[in-house]
């Protein structure tokens, strides 16, 4: 018994129910992903599934489409997104809560029915839904994910280096390139990694959007795991595109991202 | 280099040249809006026939249509997977006795089945078919009249001009003001001396930049809240389609309160408040919990911990969605409340962990101690030394994580199976496939937009009262 109380009191056990609870929910399932990419409909081990992929032309141009789909989103919303965070984080701008908190207020809308509601925008302005109105669509949805880490970054950078650079005999130009743009590179990462990890993973947007004219790289993985007897082939796409997260997740400073997101709600 | 150059040009411009190019610039603006308006939508009204419906083309010189009287049995469209048809967003049936006078119903894109007794038209909005779906459409037992229709076309024009020319006016109009008063400057510096003249520039220079900088964040929420403002303006009229304005009402917001909206609305917003109360409450008591012990753990076995935390984060929901959904098939459990509430937790808890841990960090780590040494029981000295401290960081967790789930959709999609359980977002999903949103969602957000806006207006002025 008083062995148990020690067990109690000693507060590290306290995590066991969560770690034990994500062992179950979060490392399984994706432990799993690879079991069923590696077996048939029968649970027999098998690498025809990989196989496939790499003949299925159709989803490997879904893919590579959806990649750069993702990338040119991803420049869009930072060429967008920098000079707005930059203007926040100005030392004379006056409410720059306020504006923050307008740029994260749509969130509160689903976001299924903001996309609805752009597209019937693009119909009453007469504007054709394609590539477009998909581009448009995806910025609009990740815009405060780039910028609320570069604004965090810009206004806690000191301004002493600034101003530093500009006693030194620096234009506003060359201070910007020399100074406060490499100064804000942590932001500019995670909100890289930020706005390219769900665009490329994205799948009721591009329907919508586009009324299922292109089809992005997520919209194909619903249709294969939906599919009972097509699932394997299905965990094969869900595993390409986990490789792909693994890999810009590297690329960002993954802790800092997560707090950022925490941060925006 | 080059735009430096452009900039000292412009400076050194004369008010003549500067005058033109602002004139330039609003005349290029204005054709370019006129340009637009020219653009109307076209619909294309066309008569189904039994078996596979060809493709039209538009006659845009054919404006009336004849008052067609149809009677259909059953309507059925399957695409090529003939999975439902959900996924061709097509077909709107307007029912019994409607002229083409009205045309305010115009556009609905729903896919009706009518009973025997229905009469009505079927229209499809041509520009929105994938062209390679056109010919897919299948209307089976249709009634004979139909026959006498057949290649019967219509097209009937939807000015969306307005929209481009209320736009082109207004910046015809910033342009002229932009216009005069730089003329009236610039007759105020001819009596200045030249000191006056400078300090003059240099302020007007900052005030240009704080201008223009104002100006970019405001257009950018121009167009952030226009897609919102759309869903706010017609949440005030009752017409089935977003975008057709038939007249002030509020029968809409009346639907939503009286429950007499669509069953399926009803039930989705119940779920989606009780998915997100058991899924916050739970994940709050078990971040709590993680996070009072990764944060006496040792750096290493933390770092584990902490890593595993991050991971559900990082994940897209698809990946978290279809993990879980692979993990649910595996153990044969049947998808259903509880499957989705435990996908919930999955994803909200890691914040919760993370909100909790600065708080933690705050907090003298002695007095739990201390208060197990002067008797407490474990149980005691959580809720009497440890809560109120932890208190802010529980709470926001909580918060963040009902936000977290209300607002999810991936994960619910994969793991809700198939017994018709929907959440908001699963049935916006559901019914925006068909081509056709329910009404009652357009006051539904309008007032959760609002009631966050005030919250938000509070919170400020809050804030502004301690500063002060």
């Amino acid at each position: 018994m008083s062995k148990l109380v020690q067990i109690f009191s000693s507060r590290r056990t306290w995590a066991w129910p969560y770690i034990l609870f994500m062992a179950l929910f979060v490392v399984l399932p994706l432990v799993l992903v690879g079991y069923y990419a590696l077996t048939d409909i029968n649970g027999q081990f098998t690498l025809r599934n990989f196989m496939k992929f790499f003949s299925h032309s159709e989803a490997i141009q879904t893919f590579l489409y959806s990649v750069m789909i993702a990338v040119l989103n991803t420049l869009i919303c930072l060429l967008i997104g920098y000079p707005a965070a930059y203007i926040m984080a100005q030392e004379d701008f006056r409410t720059p809560k306020v504006m923050a908190m307008l740029f994260i207020l749509p969130m509160w809308i689903n976001f299924l029915l903001r996309t609805v509601a752009t597209v019937e925008l693009f119909n009453m302005c007469g504007l054709p839904l394609g590539e477009g109105a998909l581009l448009f669509g995806l910025c609009y949805d990740y815009l405060p994910f780039m910028i609320y880490p570069i604004y965090n970054t810009l206004q806690k950078m000191d301004n002493s280096l600034v101003e530093a650079a500009q006693d030194l005999g620096a234009n506003r130009w060359q201070s910007f390139w020399k100074v406060i743009v490499p100064l804000s590179m942590p932001g500019v990462y995670s909100g890289i990694v930020m706005v390219f990890m769900p665009t490329v993973s994205t799948f009721a947007i591009a329907e919508l959007l586009t009324h299922n004219n292109i089809k992005l790289f997520g919209s194909l993985i619903q249709d294969y795991i939906t599919t009972t007897d097509l699932l394997n082939y299905g965990a094969v796409l869900s595993l390409v595109l986990l490789i792909i997260i693994a890999l810009t997740s590297f690329f960002g400073d993954h802790d800092g991202a997560g707090e950022e997101k925490g941060g925006l709600v | 280099m080059i735009l430096d150059r452009f900039a000292e040009r412009v400076k050194t411009a004369s008010l003549k040249e500067q005058r033109l190019i602002v004139l330039v610039f609003c005349l290029f603006s204005f054709d370019f809006c006129l340009l637009f308006a020219q653009s109307n939508l076209t619909y294309t009204l066309r008569v189904g026939t039994t078996g596979e419906v060809a493709v039209v083309d538009t006659f845009p010189e054919v404006y009336q249509a004849e008052k067609i009287n149809i009677k259909v049995e059953s309507l059925e469209l399957k695409d090529e997977r003939s999975r439902l048809v959900d996924s061709l967003q097509l077909i709107d049936f307007l029912f019994a006795d409607r002229t083409i006078e009205g045309i305010e119903a115009w556009g609905e894109e729903v896919i009706r089945y009518t009973d025997t007794q229905d009469r009505g038209w079927i229209v499809w909005r041509k520009r929105q078919l994938p062209k390679n779906r056109q010919k897919k459409v299948l209307v089976q037992n249709a009634y004979q009249g139909f026959e006498q229709y057949v290649n019967n076309a219509v097209t009937v024009r939807r000015s969306t001009g307005w929209v481009w020319f209320v736009f082109a006016g207004l910046l015809l109009a910033g342009g002229i003001v932009l216009l005069t008063m730089q003329i009236i400057q610039r007759r105020r510096e001819q009596h200045m001396t030249a000191v006056e003249q400078e300090t003059l520039r240099r302020k007007r220079m900052g005030m240009r930049r704080h201008i223009g900088s104002q100006l970019y964040l405001w257009l950018l929420l121009l167009v952030l809240y226009a897609p919102i403002a759309l869903i706010a303006v017609f949440s005030f009229t009752n017409s089935k389609i977003l975008g057709n304005w038939t007249g002030f009402s509020m029968d809409l917001y009346r639907n939503l309160f009286t429950g007499q909206a669509d069953a399926g609305l009803n039930s989705a917003i119940w779920y989606t408040v009780v998915i997100a109360l058991i899924a916050a409450v739970c994940s709050t008591i078990l971040g709590t919990l993680a996070a009072i012990g990764i944060y006496n753990m040792r750096a290493r076995q933390r770092k584990v911990v902490s890593l595993m935390n991050s991971v559900p984060m990082i994940n897209p929901d698809i990946i978290t969605g279809i993990s879980l959904f692979l993990l649910f098939v595996a153990l044969g459990l049947s998808q259903g409340l509880a499957t989705v509430c435990i996908a919930h937790v999955v994803f909200c808890t890691p914040y919760v962990v993370l909100s909790v841990l600065p708080r933690l960090s705050r907090m003298n780590p002695n007095t739990y101690e201390a208060a197990l040494d002067l008797g407490a029981t474990p149980a005691q000295a959580l809720r009497m030394v440890m809560l109120p401290e932890l208190w802010p960081g529980m709470l926001s967790g909580f918060i963040l994580a009902l936000t977290l789930s209300v607002d999810d959709f991936g994960v619910t999609f994969f793991t809700k199976g198939s017994g018709g359980l929907e959440t908001l977002s699963t049935f916006i999903y559901s019914d925006a496939r068909k081509g056709g949103l329910t009404p009652e969602l357009r006051p539904l957000f309008t007032i959760i937009l609002l009631v966050m806006l005030t919250a938000l207006i509070i919170i400020n002025l809050r804030n502004k009262k301690q500063e002060n």
